[in-house]
């Protein structure tokens, strides 16, 4: 997917612009930014060098226990970061409200799985035996389809009440609206279903924790039942998606509105109809990768969606915002360093977070492009 | 009646079964009807039912908007018609929350409670929605009373309409004008001293105020002034300059870290004294601006708006990391700061750090009324515009926007300094992203770029809630609604800056009777063109 062509209004200014920037090449911004990625480049050199070869602070057991989570903490990452490409792609909006609509999503799977361990279903081996642990897998489906479909129709509903009539008003302004639509969910999760932290009750099959035992370097190494669960459906939900958006009629539109939505819509395409579409597919992959964080990491409150949301809007961004594949190349990768990070450069695990918010904004100066991005002019940018 | 008003009916209907479950699911089927009884000047218990009259007054006058919306845009405009589209939705209405409250009432006569899952629906709530009846019975008064006044909307949608309400509004008009253009108003406008002689009355009033209002309303004011900083830093980075910052916060913490940690017994027992470290948290916070800005300033938009959101992010998990404990005193925050001492008298309790806020409030509005009409702010509101022209006009684009940020920066590192000297504690606590999104918040409700805007957006987002505590847990509910509703329905603000009015508005409107401009000595910004500015 690609943005908008530059405005033509604009272009003879350009030129005039690029002669002034070849004029400062050397202003103080740019000598900060190569001082910058030096110091950056050279403390990271250093400290891997001091783990990974000196210290030999941790032994492979323990780097394949970070990967592993790294990759399932990834494919979440990418799947709610497709949403904000999608999103972006199309009408060049960050959707910050995003990460409320995944949290919407986790809290229709808990719902579920509550709803289900409440109903009892005695059979003849166990009379315990409720409906939620009667036909496990049927029960994760359902509140998978549940959550998807509550994310979804939130995603739909923000669209029409806080996006749509701002389509045309300048670029602060959704934005703004879109921050408010967060605060809102936010806190109307937080009003509704109250401030405390609750833990999701998994089918016994999908327990948390449990999972195959492997044997690396003389120490077990557990792959967890609902990691396998969730990577493995997150690449699905991406392979899917990628599908749709490239072999389908709606994806064809979806490009086309997204290359330009006057002409697209002088193609006989119901541009408003694509928009919406796209927000609901966006809020179905972030209500699955709502109800995959709370089976895999086994909690739900309201401010549950924030982070993922921020986090997920770096890997857009790392992978080059709009760009679908890049968006998935770029959860992954941010997840993976976000749980190697701390342990590579043997600094304090608290400070993950610190990790993911430093690369956005080394990201974002080095290349704002992304990894896989087009270079964008720099009007864009 | 027709298909066309009965579906305008139904679609308002179902947005208002949505609403009223909404307020039920967040117990606000209590908190509005205890605003009726605040109304009213009825008192009630906070948290408790008041009489159900208050309800049925609320939901009646939830019912009558439904009618009126569903009202609205009927063709055939007939009574018939609006008061038919007006008891669809009454009756919609009314049927939802009936089914709602009648199966949530038998719920609970059977003993189930949901406060596990729902926790503001809770039995006396559900017991209230139901008039404290039987769910039955309340179900249909519920039924009833939604219908009625729907139908009753619908009517008075109609009755309101056309000519009527034109005559209304251009007779409110004609007044407004007619009090306008009474001689000694205009008079007034003419005679020069009129500005300067309001202004002293507002400063008597600010010298006055502090002691006789009480602490609590000291407390309330303090907070608004130190908005008022924050809003009129930010706004010169937002609403002059064009650049979308959500990392304020970030500057915010280091002026109230710096006194903090320069003036407070732990962690670091500097003990320098409060001006020092007054002057040294402005000192830092603008170095910070400066140091943060160089190498983000040259982002634009969306990116630069993230870009500062992690910025602000990373600042507030440093000072909670167990990492930096030893200098900032980690999660716990650094209490007993030191407040304001003047040859040896301590300053410090509250009526004396409110006249300091009111000080350092009338000194940013002084710095931003000069900078905003000197050739910086110029330069600002031309990049604002259009950053390309500006650059190719010749504005040194990077050096404006840097500044901008790094004055920004000041003013909330002053913010900041007051913030914790008041609180005489500082924690990452109060460093969230909330402060950020607020202050932006205030801004863009306020007006950009408009300096009485963000007064009065400090006065509506900080001030209002204060005085509206039955409101207290759906604040930041109604804060986020409110931005969404400002920014479709009036995304220029309270109080727009003159400039954008006189852009928004029609040539008619601006150059309109010729005694009008005889009335205004000076002239207004005559229309600047967007990029005039060639310096």
């Amino acid at each position: 997917m690609v943005g908008q062509p530059t405005n033509h209004e604009k272009s003879p200014c350009m030129s005039v612009s690029k002669n002034i920037t070849l004029q400062s090449t050397l202003n103080a911004g740019r000598v900060i930014r190569v001082v910058l990625g030096v110091l950056v480049s050279a403390y990271l050199t250093w400290r891997l060098i001091d783990v990974i070869v000196i210290e030999r602070t941790y032994g492979p057991d323990t780097w394949l226990k970070f990967a592993i989570s790294g990759l399932i903490l990834g494919g979440l990452y990418a799947l709610i970061a497709i949403g904000y490409t999608l999103v972006y792609g199309i009408l060049s909006m960050i959707n910050f409200a995003h990460g409320e609509v995944m949290m919407l999503g986790c809290f229709g799977g808990y719902f579920v799985f509550e709803a289900l361990n409440a109903i009892p279903a005695p059979s003849a081996t166990d009379p315990k035996l409720n409906f939620l642990n009667a036909p496990p897998v049927l029960s994760v489906i359902l509140a998978f389809l549940v959550g998807m479909s509550v994310s979804a129709l939130a995603g739909y509903f923000l669209e029409k009440i806080a996006y749509r009539p701002l389509r045309i008003a300048p670029r602060l302004i959704p934005l703004i609206s879109a921050i408010g639509s967060s605060i809102f969910l936010q806190n109307a999760g937080e009003v509704m279903f109250g401030p405390q932290r609750r833990s999701y009750t998994n089918p016994v099959l999908f327990s948390r924790g449990a999972g195959w035992t492997i044997d690396v370097a003389g120490n077990p190494v557990v792959i967890t039942y609902t990691g396998v669960l969730t990577f493995i459906l997150s690449i699905i939900l991406m392979i899917g998606l990628y599908t749709l958006v490239q072999r389908t009629k709606l994806g064809r539109s979806m490009r086309a509105v997204a290359h330009d939505k006057r002409t697209a819509a002088l193609m006989g395409i119901d541009v408003n109809d694509v928009i919406s579409k796209t927000f609901i597919i966006s809020g179905a992959l972030a209500g699955a990768a709502g109800v995959m964080f709370g089976i895999h990491l086994g909690i739900v409150y309201y401010y549950v969606g924030f982070l993922p949301g921020i986090k997920a809007f770096t890997a857009a961004v790392f992978g080059g915002i709009g760009n679908i594949p890049g968006a998935m190349v770029g959860g992954l990768l941010l997840g993976s360093i976000e749980s190697l990070g701390p342990a590579a450069l043997n600094i304090d695990f608290q400070l993950k977070d610190v990790i993911a918010f430093a690369i956005l904004i080394l990201v974002l100066l080095f290349r704002p492009s992304g990894l896989l991005g087009q270079v964008l002019s720099e009007e864009k940018v | 009646m027709n298909s066309k008003s009965l579906r305008n009916g139904l679609r308002s209907g179902t947005i208002f079964s949505v609403i009223i479950i909404f307020f039920f699911l967040i117990g606000f089927i209590i908190t509005g009807p205890a605003l009726v009884a605040k109304l009213f000047g009825i008192y009630v218990q906070q948290g408790a039912p008041p009489d159900v009259s208050m309800l049925a007054i609320f939901l009646g006058l939830l019912g009558l908007w439904a009618g009126i919306m569903a009202a609205k845009p009927v063709d055939s405009d007939t009574y018939f018609s609006t008061g038919g589209a007006g008891l669809a939705a009454g009756v919609l209405s009314g049927l939802v929350s009936g089914v709602f409250g009648y199966s949530f009432g038998t719920l609970y006569a059977a003993g189930i409670d949901m406060r596990n899952y729902l926790s503001n629906v809770s039995p006396p709530s559900v017991n209230y929605f139901i008039f404290n009846q039987a769910p039955l019975v309340g179900a249909l008064i519920l039924l009833v009373l939604l219908s009625l006044s729907g139908l009753l909307g619908g009517l008075l949608a109609k009755a309101m309409r056309g000519e009527r309400r034109r005559a209304f509004s251009s007779n409110l008009r004609d007044r407004w004008a007619n009090l306008k253009n009474q001689p000694l108003i205009l008079k007034a406008e003419k005679f020069r001293w009129t500005r300067y002689i309001l202004m002293g009355l507002v400063l008597i009033l600010l010298a006055f105020l502090p002691t006789q209002i009480g602490s609590y309303w000291d407390y309330v004011i303090g907070t608004v002034g130190i908005y008022v900083i924050l809003g009129l830093g930010l706004n010169i980075i937002v609403g002059l300059a064009g650049q979308l910052v959500l990392g304020y916060v970030a500057f915010f913490a280091i002026g109230a870290y710096a006194v903090a940690l320069l003036n407070a017994p732990r962690p670091l027992d500097l003990l320098v004294g409060f001006w020092v470290a007054l002057l040294a948290a402005i000192v830092f916070s603008a170095l910070a601006g400066l140091l943060v800005g160089l190498p983000i300033l040259s982002l634009r938009g969306d990116y630069l708006a993230i870009v500062t959101l992690g910025l602000g992010e990373i600042i507030r998990i440093l000072l909670s990391s167990d990492a930096m404990t030893p200098f900032t005193g980690g999660p716990r925050g650094v209490p007993n700061i030191g407040g304001p001492v003047i040859f040896g008298l301590d300053f410090s309790n509250d009526i004396d750090l409110l006249y300091l806020i009111l000080l350092f409030v009338l000194l940013a509005i002084f710095i931003s009324q000069r900078i905003q009409n000197s050739h910086t702010g110029r330069s600002w509101v031309s990049i604002r515009e259009d950053e390309t022209v500006s650059k190719a006009t010749g504005v040194d684009t990077f050096r404006s926007k840097l500044l901008a940020l790094a004055l920004g920066a000041a003013f909330a590192g002053i913010g900041g300094a007051l913030f914790a000297v008041r609180n005489q504690f500082t924690g990452p606590e109060d460093h969230g992203l909330m402060v950020s999104i607020n202050v932006l918040a205030l801004v863009i409700v306020g007006g950009m770029g408009s300096i009485p805007g963000v007064i009065l957006g400090s006065f509506a987002l900080k001030g209002l809630p204060e005085i509206l505590r039955e409101l207290d847990n759906y604040r930041l509910l109604f804060f986020g609604a409110l931005l969404v509703v400002m920014m479709i329905l009036r995304p220029e603000g309270l109080w727009p800056a003159r400039r954008q009015r006189i852009e928004k508005a029609s040539p008619e409107e601006v150059l309109e009777p010729a005694e009008k401009l005889e009335a205004v000595p000076k002239p207004v910004d005559p229309l600047p063109a967007k990029g005039e500015e060639k310096t």
